[in-house]
């Protein structure tokens, strides 16, 4: 646009991750899982799906047993707070408690805590940890934080939108570190709704596939600990250089025909971190695997990559784990930046026949050699959200 | 597939055109008391008279497309449009990428969540349920999702452009506002809406049992602020003690979660405060405060 102003964003550094997942209870556990070709996906055991066409998912099955949430029972403060033991056991968080921001994104909430209020014996306690923030809230109680505790409620695109959050938090020097990312369980709720919704697959989840039939739910936490550039804590995963969050205003529960709010959100983040889209050397795609997800979704990228489309990887992993949903942006943030450092990126599980109307360049069957430093991940959502980060990998 | 057409390359303003700062165009208040502040009470505790719960009607919109609409998401479209109204703002004027769109809501999910467990419940014994009649379809579990209020709003009026929704009280009202001032400062957008929608009375019974976390009289509300360039800067940060703003909004409204510091902001407005005013919120132990100094 003619006499645009638009500086550059300042980047944010990426010290350190944590998370859980389907595959354990690190980081380290969820990167050997993607590279290995795993499978997360599993029969659900915890609740009841008998009732249900599709009762599997990417189930946590084991978590570890942790003092901090030995009185804890709703399950996504506990996803939340075991990723947190796997993010302190990496970084400390050295700064004045009131200069500590937590910033989360979810889908959920701790609303299967609600199906626990209003089941026989139900406690009051048991409600208002059903309030879709009362996770975050725990979580700062337990790192001793004591700034802006903030819960983005973008739905699967909000972890993105999170850690977008948290460095604004930053970039306008309100805080000094921000522990963000994102969060969602597995319950009954969403098995149910999503069920019902005919979305899931009772096949395997192969996204950009030309037999792919739908999505399947798992359940996960991410946490990225967030600094300025000029902090004491030099970079050791990478940085954050742009995020975007554009609305579709098309639909509640499907994306906009022509992805216009996914290529706002994209064509934002990269303007944010003063890049074109001929730096982008990897995309960490949304990737469900929907019929129609996946087709706007491959539009989109190719519109925006134009010709370096055929030759930028492309990646989802919700074929390893499924759609962690709030957790899912976190995690494939994350994903991204240890692609860069350790020179591969993970292939896409269950990508075996690439439909044609998702022509990009997939990672098919094993992961590739490759070392990419700028890479995009890609985020939809209920109620029209979309979101895009701009992240930028180091070396080892 | 053909692509879109009139893709925006990215909503910034020129240079000729951009100010330092932001103002508050205008702001809206619907409340279980009614249209406006001036519908506020002078005490909503003594108003309500031990009703534990000031409820706000379902707005009567028209359209199709509003039939599975929940009564949150229509209570979103309504401060909206009144605000238009009242503003005298076209729809044209903020359909599409230039108008950021910013939502809050403490609880307002709390309806449509509940409805869907307890159809959940309403399965038949052998199935774990309880065999009642069922209360919410296939069709109602995307409007169980926060953001679906918000997205009705979208599509409602075309708003296509930067989003964000935070869930929590008055305190997530503060940041959406410091986020919209953030917004506009960038560049990023023209103009900047900041909703919030709370509603209360589906699911009562859990209030009730949540007596420690709000305080009382509960009343539905919608209120919503656009925000625009303009000459102040912002001060964003955690004041120990409210405002007295923040204080005239809870005696004169009651408990209003997110919507409180708009009301705030709106009582503000109808003292003649244009310029320089500060609204704070507390939500969980955590107040938050955004100057217009």
């Amino acid at each position: 646009m003619p006499g645009a102003t638009r500086l550059r964003a300042e980047p944010v550094s990426l010290v350190a991750a944590g998370a859980v997942t389907p595959f354990g209870a690190d980081v380290d556990a969820f990167w050997s899982g993607l590279v290995t070709g795993s499978d997360g996906i599993s029969a659900i055991e915890r609740f009841p799906v008998d009732d249900l066409r599709v009762g599997r998912g990417g189930e946590i099955k084991k978590l570890r047993a942790l003092p901090a949430a030995r009185r804890v029972r709703c399950r996504a403060t506990q996803l939340l707070l075991a990723a947190a033991e796997d993010l302190l056991a990496r970084a400390a968080i050295s700064a004045e408690p009131e200069r500590i921001a937590v910033v989360l994104g979810t889908a959920l909430g701790g609303v299967e805590q609600l199906e626990r209020a209003m089941a026989p014996g139900g406690r009051a306690r048991h409600a208002a940890e059903a309030l879709y923030d009362s996770p975050a809230h725990a979580l700062a109680r337990r790192l001793g934080a004591r700034g802006p505790v903030m819960t983005v409620g973008a739905a699967c695109a909000a972890g993105a939108t999170a850690l977008g959050t948290g460095a604004d938090l930053l970039r306008a020097d309100v805080v000094d570190v921000v522990v963000a990312g994102g969060y969602d369980a597995l319950c009954r709720f969403v098995m149910r709704g999503f069920d019902a919704l005919r979305s899931l697959t009772r096949e395997r989840v192969r996204p950009f596939d030309k037999r792919r039939s739908g999505l399947l739910l798992g359940e996960a936490a991410g946490l990225v600990l967030m600094t300025r550039e000029d902090a004491p804590a030099a970079p050791r995963l990478g940085r954050l250089l742009g995020h975007a969050s554009a609305s579709d205003g098309s639909h509640v529960a499907a994306p906009d025909a022509n992805g216009r709010g996914l290529e706002l959100a994209v064509r934002w983040a990269l303007d944010e971190a003063g890049l074109t889209p001929d730096d982008v050397e990897f995309v960490s795609a949304h990737g469900t695997g929907t019929l129609v997800n996946d087709r706007i979704e491959a539009d989109v990228l190719r519109r925006v990559l134009g010709a370096r489309a055929a030759a930028v990887p492309v990646n989802s992993i919700k074929g390893s784990i499924g759609h962690t949903m709030g957790a899912a942006a976190a995690l494939e943030a994350v994903m991204c930046l240890m692609a860069g450092r350790e020179g591969v990126v993970p292939q896409t599980l269950g990508l075996e026949e690439p439909d044609p109307v998702c022509a990009l360049d997939h990672v098919i069957g094993s992961p590739r050699a490759a070392r990419p430093r700028i890479s995009l991940s890609t985020s939809l959502g209920f109620g029209g959200c979309n979101a895009a980060l701009v992240l930028e990998a180091v070396d080892r | 597939m053909s692509g879109p057409a009139e893709l925006p390359a990215a909503p910034v303003v020129s240079g000729a055109r951009r100010l330092a700062g932001t103002a508050v165009e205008a702001v809206t208040v619907l409340t279980g008391w009614g249209e406006g502040v001036q519908a506020l009470p002078a005490d909503a505790a003594r108003a309500a008279a031990g009703r534990a719960i000031i409820p706000l009607g379902r707005p009567a919109l028209e359209g199709e497309r509003f039939r599975r609409a929940t009564r949150e998401c229509l209570l979103g479209v309504a401060a909206v449009e009144a605000l238009l109204r009242e503003s005298r703002v076209s729809r044209d004027a903020v359909r599409g990428s230039a108008t950021a769109l910013l939502f809050v809501t403490g609880g307002a999910y709390g309806a449509s969540n509940y409805a869907w467990v307890a159809a959940d419940a309403a399965r038949p014994a052998e199935l774990g349920g309880k065999g009642r009649a069922a209360v919410a379809g296939t069709l109602h579990f995307p409007y169980t999702a926060p953001s679906v209020m918000s997205g009705e709003v979208a599509i409602e009026f075309g708003l296509t452009g930067p989003y964000g929704i935070l869930i929590g009280g008055a305190a997530a009202t503060i940041d959406a506002l410091w986020q919209a001032t953030r917004l506009l400062e960038a560049g990023r957008c023209e103009r900047a809406l900041v909703l919030a929608v709370e509603t209360f009375e589906d699911c009562a019974e859990l209030y009730a049992r949540g007596r420690w976390l709000v305080g009382r009289p509960l009343v539905e509300a919608a209120a919503c602020a656009l925000l625009v360039p303009g000459a102040r800067r912002t001060r964003y940060d955690a004041p120990r003690a409210g405002s007295a703003l923040e204080a005239r909004a809870r005696t004169r409204a009651g408990e209003t979660l997110a919507c409180a510091p708009l009301i705030a902001l709106a009582l503000g407005r109808e003292d003649g405060a244009t310029g320089s005013i500060g609204v704070t919120g507390e939500w969980r132990g955590r107040r938050a405060g955004l100057y217009w100094d």
